[in-house]
């Protein structure tokens, strides 16, 4: 999986490309997302537009994460998920746990 | 013995896909995109092949992550095969111990919703459209018509 962050605003957005899944693409999000957390970010966009597919890993990853930034007063927002990642994140009742957006400026301009 | 309803009988059973892999998590990405790739070549529905990818990689982590403890030098087995009406069928075998579906917690209750694992066994039950435990929970057998 690619990862591509970069800060728009004091958000955090970052940008996935492939199948996040147990794995490389998992720990590496997890590794991204524990750095940015750790150095006081705690605004985050994560454009999904292309991952094709999400699996239990992680949504547990971004549970985690919508939890551990909404204590520190934060929050993890959605970009674009696919079709079929909508489907599995309402299959397993945490879709409407996240906003989502049709993309990175609403996305962005909705922690104002 | 009469056989079971929306079974096919093993002989009549294609065979696409047999392969062993040690019990490592980034040892699941190539097995469930192999899979994928045969799928394609059968042009199964894009929709479905996602519903049978995603349950894949659903059976392979928990076989590797539960079933092996994530030790590589176990194996876990995935078994793809076809009947001649196009159903699919997915088998996932582990040498560990086994478990007990019925016991698993409902991932969509409560706080379990912001657990970060426990909803792998959820989603095939919900993806796939029939799901069998045999060797006490060592294998799981996923059907999609």
């Amino acid at each position: 999986m690619d990862i591509n962050v970069r800060k728009r605003s004091e958000v955090q957005v970052v940008q996935l490309r492939g199948a996040l899944r147990m794995g490389p693409a998992v720990d590496n999000l997890r590794q991204v997302l524990d750095e940015s957390l750790g150095s006081g970010d705690t605004r985050f966009v994560l454009n999904l537009a292309e991952v094709p597919m999400i699996d239990s890993t992680g949504i547990g990853l971004l549970v985690r994460f919508l939890a551990s930034t909404k204590q520190k007063c934060g929050n993890i927002k959605l970009v674009q998920p696919s079709k079929f990642a909508v489907q599995t994140l309402r299959l397993v009742g945490v879709l409407n746990l996240f906003e989502v957006f049709d993309n990175d400026d609403a996305a962005v301009a909705s922690y104002a | 013995m009469l056989p079971e309803p929306n079974s096919s009988p093993e002989n009549e059973l294609s065979e696409l896909l047999s392969v062993g892999i040690p019990a490592r998590p980034d040892a699941i990405g190539d097995v469930a995109d192999s899979i994928n790739a045969i799928l394609v070549r059968l042009q199964v529905p894009e929709q479905k092949q996602l519903e049978i990818a995603l349950a894949v990689q659903e059976a392979l982590v928990n076989a590797v992550v539960h079933g092996c403890e994530s030790d590589p030098s176990k194996e876990v087995r995935c078994r793809l095969q076809s009947d001649p009406n196009g159903r699919i069928v997915i088998t996932v075998t582990d040498p560990g111990p086994g478990f007990k579906p019925e016991r698993l917690a409902d991932p969509k209750a409560g706080e379990n919703l912001y657990a970060d694992h426990g909803r792998g066994v959820y989603l095939i039950r919900q993806l796939m459209d029939e799901v069998s435990f045999e060797g006490r929970g060592s294998e799981i057998k996923m059907w999609k018509y």
